[in-house]
């Protein structure tokens, strides 16, 4: 499958990438309660995330123009859209050292947590990144209503993972005696590490939210219907943030055995 | 009202708001604690924040930077009362909600985030955004007022940036030299003589203070080499593109900026209880001591993302807004050097900000990642640590051994030898430099196998470098030299770089390092990297590009003077350091046994550091002097074939009047015929 532009493949092409991506997530959590094979775990994230980048960030668009008018708003999209990817070259060290720390200090274990809803907030997150596809298809296509439905859906959905992590997740492990400080010297700071990691995914997910929000009001006011790269810009750096779940979620939920 | 803003008017207030704040704090310390602290930390910090507002509002008015800093510091105690508000509605009284610092720790780092923050806004750099945000668009650029009074509020001119951060580099220079001239003083001989243990400051002791003035000259240092590059890079490299400005003008302000309210926590670090962990902030010293450790891991946090979207906006720059023919073969050196430095600052600096982070939540909410007690591990944190840490060194010379390729053909009217090998080296220097971080780590008890892959990693780095020596030597090779002051500088760029450069091995050099990790040797070993590679170059820049900015020149008598008094000083200074390192002389400490018998070497020292000094005290006043008084040099000073000197001094608001094209190589120099830019025929188009 390669990259199409008119509107109708590209909002067909997000269906199949969302189909594969869906697809893909019940093979992984499949393969973490049943035979818990890292690499197997670690492959399925490497390709989730291979299909976000290529067909929902469509990183390929930093290849495509080259000389031109300096001062026309294409030639700047682009300037743009180069700097967006090094930020978010930039950014994914902060994970990057997340996850090595995780390793080094987890090994192949990971915390006792509610399985379920896991798999139920990435699942939101997941379907809010379908709907986010959807939106910048179509501002691009000049449909302003459906653009603005749908980034409207996927503000709604990322609200909802953002509850389901904070306000739920973390208190159900806290009550569980997961605190920010627990940790000993058999099981590893186990408490550091959950929730530096899902803080930090949190308050990115916080800045998608708050970058959605100013482009759907400025959406609404027709801002976009021609100069759409902020849409562009805030639909790749929320997918990112998908990204980011891709590999924090088996590092939390699925990797490696409990500890208890 | 306007006419009375001055210099002078601005010390007079520096006195008067240093008074008052002192006063001020003194009272709510007293208020807390319930006794006079006259040498405690309170006083001393509203005394400092107090006494640089007024000075700024005396010169400059409330507005830019001044509005800034007053948002600042009403910020952080807004923010900290709001935490102490919290922890009193969580039951907390009495010593517990206050403390020695007046806010409890909790309350500091968030009133200091808070603060850092409200600076932004208050100078200014965020009300393009704000407007953006809110759906109003904004004109692309804004004129600024001719004269100096754009330097002090936000300027979205690159030109006008670079001059900001080279003047805050060379503030910073001068509060972290003023830190080492105390300590080093303090070493001139063994024992102890002012820094003693009944000396209090800040609420601390002698040998305390002596801690935290050298891990803060260290940080403060690096902070003053990041802003240095980031002024030669903001000025010049936009100009050797022919471009109108760099590729993210709001960016690019925002970068400058944010790196002041970073400069002021870092100076509160010392005086909220200091931190004495040296600039590397190791835990588990880093995550006991006071308040100061985390001012000074929030500082260095906010400069960083100076560093890094500084850095970004470079690179953005440099692939997009060139002159025409410009291929990556025609690129001057210094914008590739640029290119190479700016790729570590983007990514490694995260890792550095992580750690620092990593140990700030340890603090805050006991998370245990470096705490055996709860399952962490201490070496873990050296390991993110130096993953930036050994990388920013290459960071820091890169740009300077660009600028040495850059000049040294213009002053031996010589082509650069081997091109494509210097471009291409640093590149090399800056890949190469991501795996070799733990060549630090050597006696931390790390894994064992893991030392000698990280040694012969270390001494490939010696490689690329080499190609940049060798191409040096064969550019000077056989040609027309000619050596005023910022040729000199580059000269003396080359020798001390080859000094620190044939330090390093030894380090690297595992069996070697176990006797010279810790010691003076590996002092000596960075002080001549870090000249060679930064501050000698960065003077030779200044020199050169003065006139550009200016259209005046040095003074080139005083210019002799700073080099023939600081280059000797120098090199003394570091062979001493050497020498007693390799006794057995340790490094970050406060006295020494004089059985050691290093006193007359340390006396030595101490000398040569007052001389370096008064060399640079020298290139101050000149530097200050000659933009109004200096000679004119309005043309082609240099004779040089860069674009930027093809057009009079000092460089129009938009830079070129008339795009170019490149139509050759840019360092043919002594070739005749040879042309490497073409300016377009006069109609070309305006920005
Ligand atoms: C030939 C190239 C180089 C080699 C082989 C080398 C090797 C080393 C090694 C192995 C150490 C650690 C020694 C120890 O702590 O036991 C070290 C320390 C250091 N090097 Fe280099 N180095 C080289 C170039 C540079 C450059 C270009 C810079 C900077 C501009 C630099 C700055 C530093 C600094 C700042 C430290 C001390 C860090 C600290 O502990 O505070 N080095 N070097
Ligand atoms: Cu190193």
């Amino acid at each position: 499958m390669t990259h199409t532009e008119d509107k109708k493949s590209m909002l067909s092409q997000g269906i199949y990438i969302f189909v594969y991506l869906a697809l893909l997530t019940g093979l992984e959590f499949f393969v973490a309660v049943t035979f818990k094979s890292v690499v197997l775990l670690v492959v399925v994230a490497l390709v989730k995330a291979a299909l976000v980048v290529y067909y929902y960030m469509h990183v390929y668009k930093l290849n495509v123009d080259g000389e031109g008018d300096h001062d026309s708003y294409e030639y700047k999209s682009g300037t743009n859209r180069l700097g967006l990817w090094l930020f978010l070259i930039s950014d994914s060290f902060v994970f990057g050292g997340l996850m090595v720390m995780r390793i080094n200090l987890l090994g192949l274990t990971h915390p006792n947590l509610n399985q379920l809803l896991g798999l139920g907030v990435t699942s939101v997150l997941l379907v809010s990144s379908f709907f986010m596809n959807r939106g910048e298809t179509m501002i691009k296509n000049g449909d302003r209503q459906g653009f603005l439905n749908n980034t409207l859906i996927t503000f709604v959905l990322g609200f909802l993972f953002l509850i389901g992590v904070v306000f739920v997740e973390w208190r159900i492990a806290a009550h569980e005696g997961l605190v920010a400080s627990f940790g000993d010297p058999a099981k590893g700071p186990v408490g550091g590490v959950f929730y530096m990691m899902t803080g930090m995914h949190a308050f990115h997910v916080l800045t998608g939210l708050i970058f959605l929000a100013i482009v759907w009001l400025n959406g609404r006011k027709g801002l976009y219907d021609q100069k759409s790269y902020p849409v562009e810009a805030a639909a790749v750096y929320w997918h990112f943030v998908d990204v980011v779940w891709i590999f924090f979620y088996p590092a939390l939920y699925l990797i490696g055995t409990v500890i208890v | 009202m306007m006419k009375s803003r001055s210099v002078g008017s601005g010390l007079l207030l520096l006195l008067v708001g240093g008074v008052i704040g002192y006063g001020v704090g003194l009272g709510l310390d007293f208020v807390v604690t319930g006794v006079l602290n006259f040498s405690g930390s309170v006083a001393g910090l509203f005394a400092l924040l107090a006494s640089v507002t007024a000075f700024f509002f005396g010169v400059y008015g409330y507005r830019g930077i001044t509005r800034g800093l007053v948002w600042q510091v009403l910020g952080t105690i807004l923010g900290g009362l709001f935490v102490t508000a919290i922890r009193f509605l969580m039951g907390l009284r009495g010593t517990e909600l206050f403390g020695t610092f007046f806010f409890s720790e909790p309350a500091w780092v968030f009133g200091a985030l808070v603060g850092a923050v409200s600076f932004l806004f208050g100078v200014g750099v965020m009300d393009d955004w704000v407007k953006w945000a809110r759906g109003i668009d904004t004109p692309e650029h804004h004129e600024d007022k001719p004269g100096w009074e754009k330097y002090l509020g936000v300027s979205l001119d690159h030109k006008v940036i670079g001059v900001q951060y080279t003047i805050t580099a060379l503030v910073l220079i001068s509060v972290g030299g003023l830190f080492a001239l105390i300590f080093r003083t303090e070493l001139a001989a063994s024992q102890l003589q002012f820094l003693t243990t009944t000396f209090k400051l800040f609420n601390q002791t002698g040998p305390q203070i002596y801690n935290a003035l050298m891990s803060l000259h260290g940080m403060i240092m690096i902070v003053s080499i990041l802003l240095g590059i980031s002024g030669i890079i903001n000025y010049v490299v936009p100009l050797l593109l022919g471009a109108h400005d760099m590729a993210f003008p709001r960016m690019n302000a925002f970068a400058f900026w944010v790196a002041v309210p970073a400069s002021v926590l870092l100076l509160m670090s010392l005086i909220l209880g200091g931190f004495e962990t040296g600039w590397t902030g190791y835990p588990p010293l880093s995550s006991r001591g006071p308040v100061g450790v985390q001012m000074f891991f929030l500082g260095v946090f906010v400069a960083g993302w100076s560093s890094i979207l500084g850095a970004l906006n470079v690179i953005a720059t440099v692939m997009r807004m060139r002159a025409k023919g410009m291929t990556a073969m025609r690129l001057p050196i210094l914008a590739w050097a640029s290119v190479a430095t700016s790729i570590i600052a983007l990514t490694a600096t995260q890792l550095i900000g992580l750690s620092f982070q990593l140990v700030m939540f340890q603090r805050l909410f006991g998370m245990g990642f470096f705490d055996p007690t709860k399952g962490g591990n201490p070496v873990l944190f050296q390991h993110l640590f130096w993953f930036y840490s050994h990388p920013a060194v290459y960071v820091f010379v890169l740009p300077g051994l660009g600028v040495i390729s850059e000049l040294l053909p213009v002053f031996v009217r010589k082509p650069l030898f081997g091109y494509r090998w210097v471009a291409m080296s640093s590149l090399g220097i800056a890949l190469v430099g991501f795996i070799v971080w733990a060549h630090h780590m050597f006696t931390s008890g790390m894994n064992e196998y893991l030392r000698v892959p990280f040694m012969y990693s270390t001494l490939l780095v010696a490689v690329p470098t080499g190609v940049k020596f060798f191409s040096w030597v064969a550019t000077i090779w056989g040609g027309k030299i000619s050596t005023p002051t910022p040729m000199l500088f580059v000269l003396g760029a080359i020798i001390v770089f080859l000094m620190g450069g044939l330090s390093g091995p030894p380090n690297a050099t595992v069996s070697v390092d176990l006797h010279l990790h810790d010691t003076y040797f590996i002092v000596g070993h960075f002080h001549d990297t870090i000249f060679g590679g930064f501050v000698f170059p960065f003077f030779a820049a200044l020199y050169y590009w003065f006139p550009k900015a200016t259209g005046r020149r040095m003074n080139e008598f005083w210019g002799k003077v700073h080099f023939w008094l600081m280059t000797p000083s120098f090199l003394i200074l570091t062979f001493g350091m050497m020498r007693i390192g390799l006794l057995g002389m340790r490094r970050r400490i406060a006295d020494y046994d004089p059985a050691l018998g290093f006193d007359t070497t340390h006396l030595i020292l101490t000398i040569c550091g007052f001389a370096i000094a008064l060399s640079v005290l020298i290139f101050l006043i000149n530097f200050f002097h000659s933009m109004k008084h200096g000679e004119k040099a309005e043309g082609n000073l240099w004779a040089s074939r860069s674009p930027e000197w093809q057009v009079p001094s000092p460089m129009a608001a938009h830079n070129y009047e008339v795009p170019f094209e490149v139509v050759g190589e840019p360092y043919d120099y002594g070739l005749p015929g040879s042309k490497y830019i073409e300016f377009a025929p006069a109609q070309g188009k305006k920005h």
